[in-house]
């Protein structure tokens, strides 16, 4: 109960400190469409009949699917980035601190804070997405059972990262070089847009250490080869560690923020 | 004109020695950077060098890393001139300056020209890591036109900055940045041949490129790199992108002389 009424405050501070400008429309829709028209587009240079290098990895007739399955879950962990991004805002307005004055748990804040901003940055680009499987025919290609538990889990992972994240920036000085480095390299290296398998090894490396590209495969996996989660019980679980890592690392890195911040007055750790 | 050109200038000066923000520096760089390193991944681990045969024959070359290259090498040194010469005004306004520049008599004129100018010389430091960074992933730097890619260069700043003068009365009228920059700058990697030929899209989509000096700047640039061709072979793109510059000056003299009335009963006491 307590957890759902965070999440509701949560989720109504987002939406009153975004939506009263109709400009957030480009940023929630417009422009992740456009990204998702120029991936398509660039692939266009390319040999693409069934000859084409790239069948070793991916049917090459799935190209739209993959890339819109590719943008769709890239946008839920970007839309974290962001979100994340505001935090030092939040810092320097001073609401922070009131946050932190109630007595609510912290931890509870920083994932509910995640939740919160996730479900008001993505639900329009998710609604595109529909339209354009319903549009352009491919709506027949999904396994639509399977998609429910695909979500779900998108969605968990979404917000364990969001909540690192949120902990992380909460606790620096300048993070703005964090949106730097996170945007594209997340989009082609967790395999938004080309096959991590294909990528030689120090590619391979670095799509290691982003939870997207594990979540990316199984999604994948669940919706359009309509795999069981049965069947992709190793990937889930490597997934699950990853999870369960970052969970660790969050609530140690609170921890230890709370203490310095106890014992010197001050919220900057790094 | 001089003096409020050359005051502008040395004010920029110090604010770029003393407190410039060079997080936008390395974005600039990396967002051309990113660029050049999708494409070489995807030519040479994911498609081995395949490319299709509509290729060459939109693009005029079959040198697919360096039509990439100098896409994103003259997107990011087109994104950077946009953003200092839109970006001057909403600049003053936000750190509370607007008020004492537009109460002396100076020419806005020399105002504009001094911050572009003393822009450039960032601008071009970007550009020279960006081509150095290029050469290790197989840009070829023998046989250019030398001249004529200068002379590319000139006409694209000078219609740069006529449609810089045009975004920079939208930023004052939203009163935004981020969105509005933005905005411009995804519909420019999508229509202006800077990853592939803007001729594999829809022609609905095609003519929005039409109406950006970048998609002719580029196209001119390759000519002039890849395939070290004079200049006069360019020369219908050249008027083009002149063109397009006669058209956006006196639209964006106009909207930012409306622009700077409408701040100032709006936002001023």
């Amino acid at each position: 109960m307590r957890i759902l009424s965070i999440l509701q405050a949560e989720v109504v501070k987002s939406h009153q400190h975004n939506f009263h400008n109709k400009l957030i429309y480009f940023s929630l829709l417009i422009w992740p469409a456009l990204l998702f028209v120029t991936a398509y587009y660039s692939f266009k240079p390319f040999n693409l009949s069934s000859s084409s290098q790239l069948s070793k990895y991916m049917d090459v007739n799935q190209i739209t699917m993959y890339l819109l399955t590719g943008y769709m879950c890239y946008i839920y962990f970007w839309s974290l980035v962001q979100s994340a991004w505001n935090m030092s805002y939040e810092r320097q307005a001073g609401t922070l601190e009131l946050i932190f004055l109630t007595p609510v748990p912290r931890l509870t804040v920083m994932f509910a804070r995640a939740a919160g901003n996730m479900l008001e940055a993505v639900w329009l680009f998710t609604a595109f997405t529909l339209l354009v499987l319903l549009t352009t025919g491919h709506a027949g290609e999904i396994h639509w059972w399977n998609v429910p538990v695909a979500f779900i889990l998108l969605s968990i992972s979404a917000i364990v990262w969001g909540g690192f994240l949120n902990i992380v920036f909460l606790f620096s000085r300048d993070a703005g070089i964090l949106f730097t480095i996170f945007e594209e390299p997340m989009q082609f290296f967790s395999g938004v847009r080309i096959p991590v398998l294909a990528f030689p090894l120090w590619g391979k490396i670095i799509a290691f250490f982003f939870p997207l590209t594990y979540v990316l495969e199984i999604f994948r996996d669940l919706v359009l080869n309509g795999k069981g989660l049965v069947e992709l019980g190793e990937q889930s679980f490597i997934l699950f560690c990853v999870l369960a890592l970052l969970c660790t690392a969050s609530v140690f890195l609170l921890k230890k923020a709370e203490i310095h911040a106890k014992e010197t007055g001050n919220m900057v750790l790094f | 004109m001089w003096l409020p050109f050359s005051a502008t200038f040395q004010r920029n000066y110090l604010v770029m020695k003393r407190a410039f923000p060079w997080s936008f520096f390395l974005g600039h760089i990396l967002s051309g950077f990113y660029i050049i390193i999708f494409a070489y991944l995807s030519y040479f681990f994911v498609f081995k060098k395949d490319l299709s045969s509509s290729f060459s024959t939109y693009a005029g070359t079959n040198d697919y890393l360096s039509y990439v290259i100098l896409g994103g090498l003259l997107y990011s040194f087109s994104v950077s001139l946009l953003m200092i010469a839109s970006r001057a005004l909403i600049t003053e306004l936000r750190e509370g300056t607007l008020e004492s520049l537009l109460l002396t008599p100076s020419s806005r004129k020399g105002y504009f020209l001094g911050y572009v100018a003393q822009g450039l010389m960032r601008v071009c430091v970007e550009f020279a890591v960006i081509t150095s960074a290029g050469y290790f992933f197989g840009l070829h730097l023998h046989h250019i036109n030398w001249p004529g890619v200068l002379s590319v260069l000139v006409i694209l700043v000078a219609a740069t900055f006529s449609q810089a003068l045009v975004l920079g009365s939208f930023m004052l009228y939203f009163r935004d940045t981020y969105i509005t920059q933005n905005t411009l700058f995804v519909m420019m990697g999508l229509v202006c041949s800077i990853t592939f030929p803007a001729s594999f899209l829809p022609d609905g989509l095609r003519w929005i490129g039409n109406i950006m000096p970048l998609t002719y700047g580029v196209d001119a640039l390759r000519m002039v790199w890849i395939e070290g061709k004079p200049l006069v072979e360019t020369i219908q793109l050249l008027w083009k992108m002149i063109i397009l510059g006669l058209v956006y000056f006196p639209i964006g003299s106009f909207l930012i002389k409306r622009m700077e009335k409408y701040v100032l009963e709006k936002h001023f006491g």
